[in-house]
């Protein structure tokens, strides 16, 4: 082979390796990347999802977020997407960890009844929605006659203050095995010498998970708490099957809100406009995570 | 001296029995709490109208009624909202794969310029979920008179960036000597991929499949934005839309809703019965990272 058929011969493969990742790339700047330039297109206009034409209309759409009519509703559904991450965030980690610990049994009983925890994760959201409100059901769920029995009073779910308790119970069945999985499965991790050493020194059971587990597992509670941050701002399912943002915009989260906005009251532009808080709030939120990650928290070398 | 010795080591045997105990109980009552649910909607689907709205709700249905699963097919089409998630998840599952394992293979194996900065932009993906980006995707698909339609359903999710991240993770751990040797036996980049990198990373494939596919099933967030009939529905969205079509009359009809509910669910708990190995193996492997 000539140098210059070598040279030809390594640009065609080059190429070719760079043709095997172009159909992903160009579905990510179609499906990823255009439609956020787009939002902020949509969002300078007055486009009404019915009509085939639209005008620019500058900073209209985040004035009314901000300063006007829209301002009390973002401010709602922030509230009510915080409120609902911060308690998926405690179940998640909180009930996963304590789940851990009492799961933690090489076993096949303890095995299977893992497994049983953990499936709910995979569980369609809208077909346990739907067992969970026949559960819960004012007048002839099973809970109300249970908390009957023993002499309690029903609890009525279908009302402001405890619409978002209904979902967050469901949401405890969706990821508490999830929480317990990914500690258990760090757990395994830690070398059993700290521990032995830990017995030598005469540390107890609570003192060895206190000062040896607890701080090891800290990168997969921060795994946990970014992840779960993440995925619970998103909720959406569970709020359209069980609440449907109601009653009174009580569970009217900002990824329900905004859906109504598009697709109940065609006002894209208005969504466009939300959308955008609410990546920025996500990439913020990632951002602060990854700078806090590279100086606080203990890794195993 | 001896005898004290004793009897501490008989009490501290005695403790570890205890905790043992309680350790199993408390593990069965927590699982029982969790099947409660499937119970329930099984026990739900099988009674009759009268059954449900008993003051003193019944723990086995009085009497079976299973024709609940065949007048739930008459209120809602649910055979159709089936076979709409079988075409959608094969067809998701199918390009994720090929599209994922040429992408892994450019960005483990390929050697060109820029390539670490277009890996970049295809993690940066994975920051960017569907609920910010639909509005806009729904225009591009409305444009292209997609709504209702397998291609609106499928090539909005025809790509995954955890998908290519998870092969390219494994690609990257197979000796270079393999795909040397392949090179010198004059195979192309196809059969390098198909028939060496593929079956060599068997496990996380199955893992990437079998999760794509529960995913896929279970969608209901984009489908819900794509289709607005039930000419293409999916199933998870069908058996809220079949909830839905009972309005008013939910309550005496919660059989026939669960009957729905457990047709929805049943293929996800074989699978993950049957499966649950490479479910939990590529679960610790995203744990661990």
């Amino acid at each position: 082979m000539t140098t210059e058929k070598k040279i030809n011969y390594r640009r065609r493969e080059k190429l070719k390796d760079f043709l095997c990742v172009l159909p992903a790339v160009i579905f990510f700047a179609l499906f990823v990347y255009y439609p956020i330039l787009k939002l902020f297109q949509i969002s300078f206009t007055n486009w009404n999802l019915i009509s085939d034409t639209y005008k620019y209309v500058g900073l209209k759409n985040f004035k009314w977020l901000f300063q006007g009519s829209g301002f009390a509703s973002l401010i709602n559904s922030l509230t009510i997407t915080f409120r609902y991450t911060f308690w998926e965030i405690v179940i998640t980690i909180a009930g996963g960890l304590l789940l851990a610990a009492l799961f933690n049994r090489e076993s096949k009983v303890f095995s299977a009844l893992r497994s049983i925890v953990f499936m709910p994760r995979y569980i369609a959201i809208s077909a346990s929605a739907i067992v969970f409100m026949w559960i819960l059901n004012d007048q002839y769920g099973i809970l109300n006659y249970v908390l009957g029995v023993i002499g309690l009073k029903p609890i009525m779910f279908n009302t402001e203050e405890n619409a978002l308790t209904a979902v967050l119970i469901l949401t405890c069945w969706r990821v508490i095995g999830y929480g317990m999985m990914i500690y258990l499965s760090a757990m395994k991790g830690i070398s059993p010498e700290y521990y032995e050493a830990a017995k030598l020194d005469g540390a107890n059971s609570f003192q060895r998970f206190r000062f040896i587990t607890l701080p090891l597992l800290s990168p997969t509670t921060l795994f946990l708490f970014v992840t779960t941050f993440i995925a619970s701002m998103k909720v959406f399912q569970s709020i359209d099957v069980m609440t449907s943002g109601g009653p009174y915009g009580a569970t009217e989260v900002i990824v329900y809100w905004i859906y109504e906005l598009a697709f109940v009251d065609f006002r894209v532009d208005r969504a466009a406009a939300v959308t955008l808080v609410f990546f920025v709030i996500l990439m913020g939120f990632t951002a602060a995570t990854m700078k806090f990650t590279e100086r606080n928290i203990y890794y195993e070398s | 001296m001896l005898k004290q010795k004793e009897i501490s080591n008989i009490k501290a045997i005695r403790t570890r029995h205890m905790l043992t105990f309680f350790q199993y109980l408390f593990a069965i009552v927590f699982t029982l709490i969790i099947v409660f649910p499937f119970y329930w909607m099984i026990i739900t689907s099988l009674k009759t109208s009268e059954e449900l709205l008993r003051p003193v709700p019944t723990l086995w249905p009085l009497k079976f009624q299973w024709n609940n699963y065949v007048d739930v097919f008459k209120m809602a089409p649910l055979g159709q909202y089936i076979l709409n998630t079988i075409i959608m998840t094969i067809g998701v599952m199918t390009l994720q794969i090929i599209i994922g394992s040429f992408a892994a293979y450019g960005f483990s194996k390929g050697k060109f310029p820029g390539r670490d900065i277009l890996f970049i932009v295809v993690l940066g993906a994975l920051m960017v979920p569907i609920q910010v980006t639909f509005v806009p995707i729904y225009v591009m698909i409305a444009k292209l008179k997609w709504i209702n339609t397998f291609a609106g359903l499928i090539v909005p999710n025809a790509v995954s960036a955890y998908t290519i991240f998870m092969l390219r993770q494994t690609f990257k751990s197979v000796d270079d000597a393999f795909i040397e040797a392949a090179q010198l036996e004059g195979l192309g980049r196809i059969d390098i991929i198909f028939r060496i990198l593929i079956p060599l990373c068997k496990p996380t494939m199955l893992t990437v499949t079998i999760i794509t596919f529960i995913d896929s099933w279970n969608a209901y967030f984009w489908p819900k934005i794509a289709t607005t009939t039930p000419l293409r529905r999916t199933i998870a969205l069908g058996v809220y839309e079949l909830k839905r079509s009972y309005a008013g009359l939910e309550t005496m009809n919660q059989n026939q809703i669960m009957a729905g509910a457990v047709i929805t669910i049943v293929p996800i708990i074989i699978l993950f019965i049957l499966l649950q190995k490479y479910i939990l193996t590529g679960f610790s492997k995203v744990a661990s990272k």
